[in-house]
């Protein structure tokens, strides 16, 4: 995991007066999955278009295997995309469409004959050869965009929301295939969601991007765990995020109380912010715990119940499987390990 | 898709030289006098104020008058027989469309001149009204074989648009205003007619612009005293020979069918604010 | 409601049916007319495919036949390939870009194609471009494009920009994107535009009409010219047109997968034949040219064929509807050896320098000319004409309408009341006040402003008392069919129709006429003179001169032929012998620009109302 396969270093894009992309540091390794992950808008798309070669960034370099390929063409490119809506080719059919770059490599009919083939019972329409790209359904379409990229044998495939346009059941089946399909060859995803689920369930790393600007880049564990700002951790899952203060090394207050806590190495008194994932937090009887507050709200669903309690500073949210009845007073019980202290940032 | 912006420069060019440096002289050519030679060339605006001389507001009006009268009965006779082609299958509708089309892919002058057989003094028609015993008319000369002759022209230019706007309405929404009480010529008048406006705009568009600018067919069915406007730039430029009066008279030409485009293309637009506007306040 | 809707249903049936019989009746009977066995345009005498034969056997409708397929292919497909890129390079353009040329595309859509023929006729004579091919082709080229733009662009804009991304990252340089996916995707629209095109280029008449020149014509223009002598020739060719565009249309709407399947070898095809046609077409020339510009239907084909044949050369022949039309080509920079022009235009061209005197060494036949038609002053000396037909203008009449004494009114008969609604005028300014001036009894040359009102009166009275008709060359078709009871026409026309109809009768009111003499000039552009007045030579030839007459009807310059033929074919045609040297007529004189406006404005007023 550790032989980088693309570097990108200070990658800036401009579109007119307008920066998308503020300065990208990225290193991505051989047969990794690596997701960007960020709201619309943060320059997820535009890095992957400047890998993939169909925009030019207007500063710093994109190495491939230690080479600077940003002023090379798409199509000399070892890198292949699986688009937003496909873009498959619907004057062609299934075949033809999967076969259309291994043509125009000019390579040997018996040959290509063989590994469309072989890519189409890898994507399992082995059947569908012949027929018109058009009449497929959604995840079949899907299907077949993969193995249009696939075939070329690239080091890299990209992949823009390929999910986005498919509904939530499909969505769960191609997350799942892509994952086995990734390992069965062998070679580098780049995969853009705006989805946080999809993000932590696929990866080997994310990279949660905002702004322009990479926010963290970790496995999904990490990114989850240990969010390094308050951006991250709303964006990731449901929080509450606690503006706190560094007492000292393993002490943090907030709400009128200090809490130990694991994290170290701020300043004595250094404004932090605090994030407490709302399954990490316990309901307890009101005089087992410092912080109190009353049940405002409680919604099933499903696996657990959602509750709002209502505390002297701030409503905290917490996912419990037991039931409380709203108006109830009760304590607000969490560990040390529950407690992640971050730097505190200052959102304009 | 940026790759392509460079292939408009041909074309950018190309434009530029043969379709603006022609108007440019047009232009240039009406505001002058010296004739052909660029040698004395003088300005003037003589060109434009001959044109008010009352017999050429009379050509002017003569082309308007035409123009409207053939526009009209283009649309009259065009929107019933797009409406009555929607009643058909899809299949019939294609055919019968493709029938409407295949005129106006076949020359002009070769459907006029098979008009003056037919409407001369003892033309075709003649002839067959003497089968009744009906006396022969005299058809050629007159505004009659005029109309005649430029309406069978630009008809399918009114059919197809109008066709095209009624064919894609929704068939719910008549259903709907059925639904809603609304009988057979209720439905009409606020559903399909109001939807096939942009259709009817188009149609009268392209008639109005051909009616207003030809000349070839008064020439053939008027005989030589059918002077419109399209007459009066080609007389001043094969007989005449004066380019500088005809090149002003194009310029009013140019002027009226652009101020009739842009009327016609401005009611539309209110038409649909109008629109937009109702369905918001609902 | 089942009954009902029957009913309508019959109602719609009848009134598309009555509609299609108005669109179709002039296209069948176009085709019908065409196998007409005599040369009627209105009464059907027998089946045969004489008009056929004629069509194939006239070069100079094959050649434009030719000129119309060849600049219809090479304009579709340059137009094509123009509209397709500009239209793929549009949709990511910056929007001022865009606006520019969309504007740019709906003035050329939008303006009349009169307006696009002066521009480009303006343009092309003002950078002295040669008239003819070339310029016919750009001008095509010119009108199609834009109608390629609006076919292809709205399937651009349909497209998914992630599909040429799609293309290039398999692999495809941004060419390859273009040629093996682009275009593919936008095959409806271009195909929409091919056929846009293609038929816009092969109908076109009024912008080739301006922009032509060099003996470079199209079906159009010929059928234009055709005018003068309707025969059902015309019929035969509009039914060939009429049966190719229908068969083609019905091929690309109706089938159009096979045509899509097929794409690739029609163009084949039609590659190969363009340029065979080229190869045949460049065969036909070499040698020696000779460039003769006449006025329509005005000498008999085949002798020039002989012509060729015998000075082993190639004429190049090219036809104008009027002098007039003729003098805007020449000012306007078309080239030729030889024109046929009238009397006062010949006048004209002198005084503006544009003939070269003709070496009458070399024209032994001129022996033969008539002396009383020389020396005429429009060129006093004959330094620069060749006469080639004569005549004057005088009134035909229909023997079994008009009654002999009312002839003695002269010009006056055109305003007896008696025949009102019976009288076609020429549509000639001269001509119509020449007649004006001397039933007033003016010279027909006259400067006098006051007696050109008085004159301008005449006409004026007479058009609102008697409904005449202002007829072109359309008169002569007229006057066989004896639509009208009286016309007034050139007196070769008049002994063409009389031949045609024995109830027409010739007459030159006393008043006095106009003495007309065509002939044949030599402009200083001309490249072989010795070529040009072996040609005159030639037509001056008896026997050459015979046919000619005979074919054309007018009177021959050359006396011993208008001798023989006024006892012999033209037996009893008192049109056939104008009664030259009458004292009041006159020939016409040259007009300054001032008094030709004049004129031209006074014209436009009486027919104008």
């Amino acid at each position: 995991m550790n032989d980088a396969l693309i570097e990108l270093r200070g990658l800036s894009k401009n579109y007119e007066d307008q920066q998308v992309l503020k300065g990208i540091d990225l290193t991505i390794h051989r047969n990794e999955f690596l997701t960007l992950l960020g709201p619309s808008g943060c320059g997820k798309t535009t890095t992957l278009r400047i890998i993939a070669g169909f925009e030019e960034p207007s500063g710093g370099e994109v190495l491939f295997d230690g080479i600077d390929i940003s002023k090379i063409p798409s199509h000399k490119r070892e890198v292949n995309t699986v688009f937003q809506k496909y873009a498959l080719f619907p004057f062609l059919n299934v075949y033809d469409n999967v076969a259309f770059g291994l043509k125009l490599k000019k390579m040997d009919e018996t040959m290509i004959d063989h590994k469309v083939k072989h890519m189409l019972s890898l994507i399992g329409l082995s059947d569908y050869a012949k027929r018109d790209v058009t009449s497929l359904s959604g995840g079949q379409q899907q299907r077949v965009a993969i193995a249009r990229a696939l075939v070329n044998e690239p080091k890299v495939l990209l992949l823009d929301e390929p999910l986005g346009a498919l509904d939530a059941k499909l969505r769960k089946g191609m997350q799942i295939e892509l994952k086995k399909i990734q390992r069965e060859v062998g070679i580098t995803f780049i995969f853009v969601t705006h989805d946080q689920e999809e993000a932590l369930s696929m990866s080997d790393t994310v990279v949660v991007m905002n702004e322009g600007i990479i926010q963290q880049v970790g496995t999904p564990e990490d990114i989850y765990n240990e969010p390094e700002n308050r951006f991250v951790a709303s964006f990731i899952g449901e929080s509450n995020i606690i503006e706190a203060v560094m007492k000292q090394d393993l002490l943090v207050s907030f709400d009128g109380y200090d809490f130990p806590c694991v994290d170290k190495g701020f300043k004595t008194n250094e404004d932090v912010e605090v994030v407490i994932r709302p399954e990490d937090i316990d309901i307890v009887k009101p005089e087992d715990a410092k912080l109190k507050g009353v049940v405002k709200s409680i919604i099933f669903k499903g696996v657990h119940h959602e509750i709002v309690v209502e505390a002297e500073h701030r409503n905290y949210l917490i996912h419990t499987t037991d039931y409380f009845e709203p108006g109830l007073v009760v304590g607000l019980s969490f560990g040390p390990d529950d407690i992640h202290v971050m730097y505190r940032m200052d959102w304009e | 898709m940026k790759h392509y912006n460079k292939l408009v420069r041909p074309y950018l060019i190309w434009s530029v030289l043969i379709i603006l440096v022609p108007i440019i002289m047009i232009v240039l050519y009406s505001v002058t006098t010296g004739g052909n030679a660029l040698v004395n060339i003088s300005f003037t605006l003589k060109n434009f104020t001959k044109i008010g001389e009352p017999i050429y507001l009379e050509v002017l009006k003569k082309s308007l008058v035409l123009g409207f009268v053939s526009v009209s009965i283009c649309l009259v006779l065009g929107y019933i027989l797009a409406y009555f082609i929607t009643k058909f299958k899809d299949s019939v509708q294609d055919l019968l469309i493709l029938l409407v089309t295949i005129p106006m892919w076949i020359n002009t002058l070769l459907r006029t001149y098979a008009w003056i057989s037919l409407l001369s003094d003892n033309g075709l028609i003649n002839s067959f009204l003497g089968l009744f015993g009906m006396d022969a008319k005299t058809f050629m000369y007159t505004d009659f074989a005029v109309v005649i002759g430029l309406v069978s022209d630009i008809l399918p230019f009114m059919v197809i648009p109008i066709h095209t706007s009624i064919r894609k309405i929704d068939r719910s929404l008549i259903e709907a205003a059925q639904d809603l009480g609304a009988d057979k010529v209720q439905t009409f008048m606020k559903v399909t007619l109001k939807m096939s406006i942009p259709g009817v705009i188009n149609g009268v568009m392209m008639t109005f612009l051909l009616s207003i600018s030809t000349f070839v067919i008064p020439k053939l069915l008027g005989g030589g005293q059918y002077m419109l406007i399209g007459n009066l730039i080609e007389n001043q430029f094969i007989s005449v020979g004066n380019w500088n009066f005809g090149s002003a008279i194009s310029i009013i030409l140019t002027a009226i069918i652009l101020i009739g485009l842009t009327l016609m293309k401005k009611f539309d637009r209110d038409d649909r604010e109008e629109e937009l506007e109702r369905a918001k306040n609902k | 409601m089942q009954r009902t809707n029957k009913r309508s249903k019959v109602l719609y049936i009848l009134y598309i049916a009555v509609l299609f019989v108005f669109f179709y009746l002039p296209i069948v009977v176009t085709m019908v007319f065409s196998f007409n066995s005599s040369k009627s345009l209105t009464h059907m005498t027998g089946f045969s495919f004489r008009w056929y034969e004629r069509l194939i056997n006239d070069g100079s409708i094959m050649k434009a036949v030719y000129v119309s397929l060849t600049v219809a292919l090479f304009a579709t497909v340059i137009s094509t390939i123009l509209g397709t890129i500009t239209a793929i390079g549009l949709s990511k353009n910056k929007k001022i870009v865009k606006d520019v040329i969309m504007n740019i595309n709906n003035i050329t859509i939008m303006s009349p194609d009169i307006v696009t023929a002066i521009g480009l006729m303006i343009l092309f004579s003002s950078i002295m471009m040669a008239k003819g091919y070339m310029t016919m082709l750009l001008a095509h080229i010119a009108f199609c494009t834009p109608y390629v733009v609006t076919a292809v662009y709205p399937k651009v804009r349909q497209l998914d920009p992630a599909i040429a991304d799609a293309a290039m990252d398999l692999g495809a340089t941004p060419f390859q994107a273009l040629i093996k996916v682009i275009i593919p995707m936008l095959k409806d629209g271009i195909y929409a535009g091919i056929l846009l095109a293609f038929t816009m280029s092969f109908d076109d008449f009024v912008i080739s009409y301006f922009v032509t020149g060099n003996g470079v014509e199209n079906i159009s223009i010929i059928v234009y010219n055709m005018t003068k002598r309707t025969n059902p020739t015309i019929n035969a060719l509009s039914t060939i047109v009429i049966l190719t565009i229908a068969i083609l249309i019905v091929i690309s709407k109706l089938v159009p997968s096979v045509l899509r399947k097929h794409m690739k070898k029609l163009l084949a095809v039609a590659g190969v034949l363009l340029v065979g046609l080229a190869i045949f077409a460049g065969t036909r020339s070499g040698g020696r040219t000779l460039r003769i510009y006449n006025a329509g239907e005005y000498i008999d084909p085949e002798l020039i064929e002989e012509f060729e044949a015998e000075y082993d050369c190639k004429v190049v022949y090219e036809t104008f509807d009027s002098n007039e039309s003729m003098y805007t080509k020449i000012k306007s920079g078309a080239e030729y050896d030889i024109l046929i022009p009238s009397d006062y235009m010949i006048e004209r061209l002198i005084k503006e320098e544009f003939l070269q005197p003709v070496n009458w060494n070399n024209i032994p036949n001129a022996k033969g000319l008539n002396k009383e038609i020389m020396g005429m002053p429009y060129d006093p000396d004959n330094t620069y004409s060749v006469p080639y037909f004569v005549g004057t203008v005088g009134i035909l009449y229909d023997t079994t309408i008009v009654d002999e004494k009312d002839l003695s009114e002269g010009w006056e008969l055109l305003r007896d009341e008696k025949y009102k609604g019976q009288v076609y005028m020429y549509d000639s300014e001269r001509d119509s006040f020449m007649i004006a001036l001397k039933a007033n009894g003016y010279s027909m040359n006259t400067e006098d402003y006051g007696e050109i009102e008085e004159a301008y009166r005449w006409l004026i009275e007479q058009r609102d008392s008697m409904d005449v008709v202002y007829a072109g060359d359309d008169v002569i078709d007229n006057m066989i069919s004896g639509n009208k009871a009286l016309a007034v026409v050139y007196s070769g026309d008049g002994a063409y129709i009389m031949v045609e109809n024995e109830n027409m009768d010739y007459f030159e009111p006393e008043q006095g006429t106009n003495e007309w003499c065509d002939a044949m000039v030599m402009t200083k552009d001309c490249r072989d003179e010795e070529l040009a007045e072996a040609f005159m030579n030639y037509m001056l030839d008896p026997e050459v001169a015979e046919r000619n007459s005979v074919f054309v009807g007018y009177t021959s310059p050359v006396s011993c032929v208008a001798d023989t033929l006024a006892a012999t074919e033209f037996e009893g045609i008192s049109a056939y012998v104008p009664n030259f040297g009458a004292p009041k007529n006159e020939a016409f004189g040259y007009q300054e620009m001032k008094l030709k406006q004049h004129f031209a404005d006074l014209w436009t007023k009486v027919k104008a109302y």
